[in-house]
This record gives C-alpha cells, sequence and structure tokens, in this order.
C-alpha cells in the first residue's frame, strides 16, 4: 500500500548517491527485500518504474533479494557514465 | 560500456530514520514522553485517546497529534479533552511519517509537555514501516475485529511496545475469545504486555496510564 512512497524514497536516494558518486544514469538498484519489511515485492516493482519516470533513473532495473529479516535496504547501484 | 557497480547498503527509508532519531533527541531533551498508536480503522482510536487525554490532564501537560486522509473531525473530537491538539491531513497517503510530525510541531513548545500522543492513520500495513521518533508504539486491536488480527498483520505488532485490546464492553457480546487473542498476541510478539480496556467503562485504562507513566520514569532517567 506505501510502495510508491517507499518507491520515491528509493529514487530519491539513488539520485544523491549517484550525484555524490559522479555519474549520468543509474542502470540498476540492487535491494534487499525483508520478509518483515511491510513491503510487497510486486507492488513496489510496479511503482519504482512509475518513480523513475523522468529521473536520472529512466528505465532503471529493480534488482531484489529476498531475505528473511525486517531488511528494507539499498545494496548497491550501478552506474554508468 | 558496462556500468559500474557502486555499493551502497543504506537503509531506504533513511531519510525518514534520520528525521526520527532528530525528533526523538528533542522529544528527550524536553522530557517529553511520547506514544504513538497505530490501529485499523474503527477499532477506536480517538475514543480511546479522548478519554486518556481527559484521564491524564489533571497530573500531567499533555497533548496529542492526529493523522488522517482527510477532515479534522478526529481534531475536534480529542479538543474536547480540553487539551492541545492539532490534525495532520496526509492527502492520499496512508501513513504518518517522521517529516510530517515534525512540521505539525513546528509552533509548540515540547518543554510546556509531559506526554504527546500521535494517533496514525488508521491503517494496520504501512505505519509500520515509519519511526515517528516515538519512545513506545501501542497497538490497538478492538474486540469486534476477531482475535486472528495479530497473527494476519504481525509486522505491526511486532514494531509496538505493548498491545492494547479495546471495546472490552462488547467482547461478551460478540464471543470475543480473550485468551486466544492474548496467545496470538504473544505468539507474534513474546512478551508484549497487553491491557484489555473498555473506554466506555473506563475499565483497564487507570493501569494503562500507570504503563504510560512508567515510559516517562524511564525516559527522565535516561536524561
Amino acid at each position: 500500500m506505501h510502495e510508491l512512497s517507499v518507491a520515491l524514497s528509493i529514487v530519491e536516494e539513488a539520485e544523491e548517491e549517484l550525484s555524490r558518486q559522479g555519474g549520468a544514469h543509474v542502470s540498476a538498484v540492487h535491494l534487499k527485500l525483508g520478509f518483515l519489511s511491510g513491503v510487497a515485492r510486486d507492488a513496489l516493482v510496479f511503482s519504482f518504474g512509475l518513480a523513475c519516470a523522468g529521473t536520472a533513473l529512466e528505465g532503471s532495473e529493480l534488482v531484489i533479494e529476498e531475505s528473511g529479516g525486517t531488511e528494507l535496504e539499498m545494496s548497491a547501484l550501478e552506474i554508468e557514465t | 560500456m558496462t556500468p559500474r557497480l557502486v555499493e551502497v547498503r543504506q537503509r531506504v527509508l533513511n531519510k525518514n530514520d534520520m528525521a526520527a532519531r532528530a525528533l526523538r533527541e528533542r522529544f528527550t531533551r524536553a522530557g517529553v514522553c511520547v506514544i504513538s498508536l497505530v490501529s485499523s480503522p474503527g477499532s477506536g482510536k480517538t475514543a480511546f485517546l479522548e478519554r486518556v487525554l481527559t484521564c491524564m490532564r489533571n497530573r500531567f501537560r499533555v497533548a496529542a497529534l492526529v493523522g488522517d486522509l482527510a477532515t479534522d473531525n478526529d481534531a475536534m473530537r480529542l479538543a474536547r479533552s480540553q487539551a492541545p491538539v492539532k490534525q495532520i491531513c496526509t492527502g492520499t497517503i496512508c501513513h504518518l511519517d517522521a517529516s510530517m510530525v515534525e512540521r505539525a510541531l513546528e509552533d509548540w513548545d515540547l518543554n510546556e509537555l509531559d506526554f504527546l500522543f500521535i494517533e496514525n492513520v488508521g491503517n494496520l500495513v504501512c505505519p509500520s514501516s515509519y519511526d515517528l521518533g516515538e519512545n513506545a508504539r501501542a497497538v490497538l486491536l478492538s474486540v469486534t475485529e476477531g482475535e486472528d488480527k495479530p497473527l494476519k498483520y504481525p509486522t505491526i505488532f511486532q514494531s509496538a511496545a505493548v498491545a492494547v485490546i479495546t471495546k472490552m464492553d462488547l467482547a461478551e457480546a460478540v464471543e470475543f475469545p480473550l485468551e486466544v487473542a492474548h496467545a496470538n498476541i504473544q505468539r507474534v510478539r513474546p512478551g508484549i504486555p497487553v491491557f484489555n480496556v473498555s473506554t466506555k467503562a473506563g475499565t483497564g485504562l487507570p493501569e494503562l496510564v500507570e504503563w504510560f507513566t512508567a515510559q516517562k520514569t524511564a525516559l527522565s532517567a535516561l536524561r
């Protein structure tokens, strides 16, 4: 239900990381998603596509690694220069 | 060109966590104990909170923030307790976040308060992900909802420090299996204190107010 808010946070935080690291475009976001995080995978993937539109993440892929805890962590970014 | 892989390892709701941490520090400095309330819509949060504010305001300086998608109906109801109350309208957002709380507190002097209650949007899913800087989160479950709610929505129960079963005056009429409900709560969140409350009759409230007071005492010890 709140996956769009979460997706917007991912985009915002990825864009900040991009400006810190330098680069033109984020092509993939690696995410660790816990079973107990309260975030639904399918809804997040759907919202992520919408949240990326018109940003430096446009068209980027969300690579999800599922885990058993409460993790909701951006583990890595793939950056294109 | 192959993209380069940059390790980040950052919690996604890091911004909210940071804002919540800043709030928690402010609350601690001001000596205000902050309790948030979460539950599904219609579990009796507002009626419960109105009664709690009324009970506590003789002994403590209490105030409340209340979140809803629209209307200030709840703030108007809570204002009957004579405590300072402010409504947060979230628009279409299904939960409160730390920045909304921060904005709502802009013109309040926290040093003037002993307790601040934050009533979240009625929702058992989303509020569990957002830290508001509160000292304790109370999850409410009404007897009309069914005793298996904790099993269906474990995350919110896991994130709570205390559970309150509300509308106990209706328990008999709806044949609410109280022991099963308690067992279910303990199954998803072992060791959590549980209070059985009837807002209407006032039963269970003095014990809960004692629990709130103990949280405040524990907080004062930290200062």
